[in-house]
């Protein structure tokens, strides 16, 4: 009888048990949950701020998350693919190196039932990410292209620093520039090309230009790094009334068109894109499947008359007071 | 002598042999390698690509100008601006991208008051206060007509490239059909009637420096 009884309520015990765990699981398993914040670089204080903030983001929904700097190289970045993956975390928020070379990486992830989401640049397949949350590059270098040719009263020689050649950033931003700028035969492009959107090779790339072309009139860069790159070199050279204009919302440079030293910048908003990145994240753990393939965020155009409203990166306001 | 002959005819067996060699690696070579002219592979590779003109036509002849028709009162916007901003953006604006740029389709009737390089001041018609916004002339360019029409989604195609494409191709039609008739007829003091597209930051609003790009419009008098 005794045995009976011991037996009954084992077995009620183990029911118990089971029922718990069940109820229980997936708040527990959304606790143990990692996500993975694999970077292009962290040679640039806007990638630093874009995974820091996706990091933060991560963390305060309550999942772990590791930041992962892929040095501009692809290979660097399938490894750490492989890593994540073998290491079980269960989601990757992804800046890809190379629009095409990343694409095998996403794949692989998407391979793993990992879901990725690409933040502020792309890669070049719909079938990879879940979501790519990425700034709405042609359209901010719309907007520049029409202040660039007010600027410059529709006539003068440029010069036009690009970014990496194999990212789709470089080019739609090139390309919204152009769609305005190449309507105005009087103004000339004297030279183009690539800086890899690093600021000591664009002060280089232009040093060297300047050699040939002593009297250009503005300069186009991809990104705000090279707009300093360019600053300096003309600045080195004397020639302090060449126009620059930038691409970001870097602090130096949100700084330097305070101080007219450079006309204008897209501001971007990584903060935006990060914040959104961890968010679709914990929304997939909850179930949700249904993404938009891509998201854009919309580029402000910041130049000496609006750039009180603006804080470097596009940080809020209550970002920027903490210490 | 017999050594020469043998010698000989190994030396013409040799020869056939490489001969016939060089023939097979040419004929392999000939038939794995061939040229075309770079414009033609070009003009196959377009064909079969998306026609961003053609698409924008279309767009434009038969569903933007419709949209255009049931536009918001461009008067009526400022006024719900002025006094419920908020409620102003969520019914009527529409934008593809996060963030604080949104985009309005908005149609108005008004009388011009002065004329500028890159825009044509206007006063609206029917307001109890006065109200001066600007038709632009000179900038029409970047996704301003295609967002605030709300009728095309960035998901629907297949690269953003194509997308951004479509709103070249309208703002094509507007500078090069649109606007030339309306520039060469404009003078103070003529009425006029538009629909169009306008662009406003929702945290920093600028219901002053209001700029229309127009996709309709004509002089009354």
């Amino acid at each position: 009888m005794t045995r009976t009884i011991i037996q009954i309520f084992l077995v009620c015990l183990l029911v118990g048990f089971c029922f718990n765990s069940c109820n229980n699981s997936p708040t527990s398993g959304d606790s143990k949950k990692k996500v993975a914040i694999v970077v292009s670089t962290l040679n640039n204080p806007w990638f630093v701020f874009l995974a820091e903030t996706a990091a933060a983001q991560v963390r305060d929904l309550g999942y772990e998350s590791k930041i992962f700097d892929s040095q501009n190289n692809t290979a660097l970045e399938t490894e750490h693919f492989e890593n994540a993956l073998a290491s079980g975390y269960n989601a990757i928020l992804f800046n890809p190196t190379d629009a095409d070379g990343s694409v095998a990486n996403v794949r692989r992830a998407k391979d793993a039932n990992v879901p990725v989401f690409c933040m502020d640049r792309e890669v070049n397949t719909t079938d990879g990410a879940t979501s790519q949350i990425l700034s709405d590059n042609y359209s901010g270098c719309v907007a520049l292209g029409k202040y660039f040719v007010q600027s410059l009263r529709k006539k003068g020689k440029y010069v036009e620093l690009l970014g990496l050649v194999n990212d789709n950033n470089t080019w739609n931003r090139s390309k919204g520039f152009h769609s305005v700028v190449d309507n105005y035969p009087e103004l000339k492009m004297v030279a183009q090309q690539s800086a890899d959107f690093d600021r000591n090779k664009a002060m280089e790339v232009l040093e060297s230009i300047l050699q040939a072309h002593p009297d250009i009139d503005a300069v186009f860069c991809g990104n705000d790094a090279m707009a300093s790159g360019a600053y300096q070199a003309l600045t080195a050279a004397g020639k302090t009334n060449v126009k620059v204009f930038g691409f970001d919302g870097a602090e130096d440079v949100i700084e330097a068109i305070r101080s007219g030293k450079i006309e204008a910048t897209g501001m971007q908003f990584p903060q935006l894109i990060a914040e959104h990145a961890a968010i679709f994240a914990d929304e997939y753990f909850k179930g949700k499947r249904d993404f938009a393939t891509k998201m854009p965020v919309a580029v402000e155009l910041v130049t000496k008359k609006n750039v009180d409203n603006y804080l470097a990166y596009g940080k809020k306001e209550e970002v920027q007071a903490q210490p | 002598m017999d050594e020469n002959i043998i010698q000989k005819s190994q030396m013409r067996n040799k020869v056939i042999k490489y001969f016939l060699l060089i023939v097979l690696i040419a004929f392999l070579g000939y038939k794995s390698v061939y040229f075309r002219k770079l414009d033609d592979v070009k003009a196959a590779s377009s064909s079969k690509a998306f026609n961003a003109t053609t698409f924008a036509r279309n767009f434009y002849d038969n569903k933007l100008l419709l949209r255009a028709d049931s536009a918001v009162d461009l008067g009526a916007l400022i006024s719900l601006l002025r006094s419920e901003p908020g409620q102003a953006f969520n019914k009527y604006s529409n934008a593809l991208a996060i963030g604080n740029i949104r985009y309005f389709l908005v149609r108005g009737e008004g009388r011009i008051t002065s004329i500028g390089d890159y825009a044509t001041a206007i006063e609206l018609a029917g307001q109890s206060v006065k109200t001066n916004i600007n038709i632009a002339t000179e900038f029409v360019y970047g996704n301003a007509i295609r967002d605030a029409s709300g009728l095309l989604k960035l998901n629907d195609f297949s690269n953003t490239a194509d997308f951004n494409s479509i709103s070249e191709n309208i703002n094509s039609i507007v500078r090069n059909e649109v606007l030339p008739g309306f520039v060469a007829k404009s003078k103070p003091g003529i009425g006029v009637k538009f629909a169009g597209a306008i662009e406003l930051n929702e945290k920093y609003l600028a219901i002053d420096s209001i700029e229309v790009i127009p996709i309709r419009i004509s002089v009354l008098d």
